[in-house]
């Protein structure tokens, strides 16, 4: 059994995914228009909070919070279930789709075989749609692969249930009834209030702006304090997670952009479309920063010679979205 | 391989991300570009390389929806991806 569903490929999993799940659901839309609507651009850098033993840092929000926020924003039910028992999350998951509706679920990366060897690391935040099962094996719509995949019902089981930070506890969504009309421009402001009040306006200064400017700060003590080894280990972690491959290594600023582009027309504001090639100018401060930092762990040039370069570009990443927040929530007023 | 497309990002790739033991001509345009099967040993940090290298130069930028991912795939997919966006005239002013 096969659900008729439109696989798309995406960027990020989770934009992907929701924007996958609406266009199935008879509201087609972008993932950048997913993206935007879910809040999904964020900035934050959580020393204490370590995952695979590095620190916390993430250029948008945390699992699940795009495809809730965005489908709250359009008026959509969702369902949303987690499992204690891996035997009754694979019946409930049958039963749907034998109901003929697509799931969502969160999964481990390092248990989907359909993943090259090589990416499959243990990180427990990933986004797919069940759209089927033949014999023992699951049909799925992976927004990171071009092509639908299958995988054996035994390794989609221990993905769910896999263990450690962001552990998914067999954790299906799906969409229960879509609304009669949607109103796109409240949807679309809501989503630029939240980025603009996250970016701006957190009361700890982990997050947003602020955020940047710590890592910054405490980016010129990593090779004093930690030595080469860490230092590399550290900084590498902040890269890959903001070219998580296919974002052009932007942190997801790219993608924010193309959204402003699209919520210009949607809100008839042609100041959205400079701030959205403001947006792009920033991606490209953000990937100035990812390429002299993967020269500094490739060896390419030394520590000595970029730490001080690299915290001034963090800084003026800072400084710029500031700007862009700013000129953004005035906007949205 | 003649002088084609191709066999210039391969010779920029290896000029860029100082990938040694490797000449353009020894690199097929349809195997992998990053990962464990690349030829020019590139992984997810040398993405950025890459997508630096193409814009400063061709003049294209690769960054929207899923571009990078698909144009990354090997240095045919990248070469047909330069040529379709320079054919539209989305160049990086």
């Amino acid at each position: 059994m096969k659900i008729d569903f439109p696989h798309r490929q995406f960027a990020h999993c989770e934009s992907g995914v929701t924007a996958n799940l609406l266009n199935y659901h008879g509201f087609p839309c972008s993932e950048a228009l997913v993206f935007g609507i879910g809040g999904g651009l964020f900035f934050g850098h959580v020393p204490f909070f370590k995952i695979n033993f590095l620190p916390l840092t993430t250029f948008r929000v945390g699992p699940g919070g795009i495809f809730s926020k965005a489908t709250k924003r359009l008026g959509i039910e969702v369902v949303k279930e987690k499992f204690r028992d891996p035997v009754a999350a694979e019946k409930k998951l049958d039963h749907l789709l034998q109901s003929g509706r697509p799931v969502g679920a969160q999964t481990g990366v390092f248990w989907l075989p359909f993943f090259p060897p090589a990416y499959r690391f243990h990180f427990n935040g990933h986004n797919l749609v069940v759209i089927g099962k033949e014999g023992d094996d699951y049909l799925i719509s992976d927004p990171i692969f071009e092509e639908t995949v299958r995988c054996p019902s035994e390794d989609l089981r221990k993905a769910r249930f896999a263990k450690g930070a962001l552990a998914p506890k067999g954790k299906i969504y799906y969409i229960e009834k879509m609304p009669e009309h949607f109103d796109l421009p409240s949807a679309v402001i809501a989503g630029i209030r939240e980025v603009c009040r996250g970016m701006l306006k957190t009361p700890v200064p982990l997050a947003g702006v602020r955020g940047i400017r710590l890592l910054a700060r405490r980016m010129t003590r990593w090779p004093d304090k930690l030595g080469e080894k860490k230092t590399l280990l550290y900084l590498g972690h902040v890269i890959r997670m903001q070219e998580e491959i296919g974002t052009g290594g932007g942190g997801f600023r790219f993608l924010y952009a193309a959204f402003l582009q699209e919520a210009a027309g949607i809100l008839e504001n042609d100041r959205l479309l400079e701030l959205s090639e403001h947006c792009t100018q920033i991606g490209d401060l953000w990937r100035d920063f990812a390429l002299l930092a993967s020269r500094v762990c490739k060896k390419r040039v030394t520590i000595e010679d970029s730490f001080e370069e690299l915290a001034q570009l963090l800084n003026r990443c800072a400084d710029e979205e500031e700007i862009l927040f700013n000129a953004l929530a005035t906007e949205i007023k | 391989m003649s002088k084609s497309l191709e066999y210039e990002l391969a010779e920029m790739i290896i000029d860029f991300c100082n990938v040694e033991d490797v000449a353009p001509e020894d690199v097929s345009p349809e195997t992998a570009l990053i990962g464990p099967d690349s030829p020019f040993g590139l992984d997810s940090l040398d993405a950025v390389e890459v997508v630096v290298a193409v814009q400063k130069t061709y003049g294209v930028r690769i960054g929207g929806e899923k571009t990078s991912r698909e144009a990354l795939q090997s240095l045919r997919t990248l070469a047909e991806f330069i040529e379709q966006e320079k054919e539209e005239g989305h160049l990086d002013a």
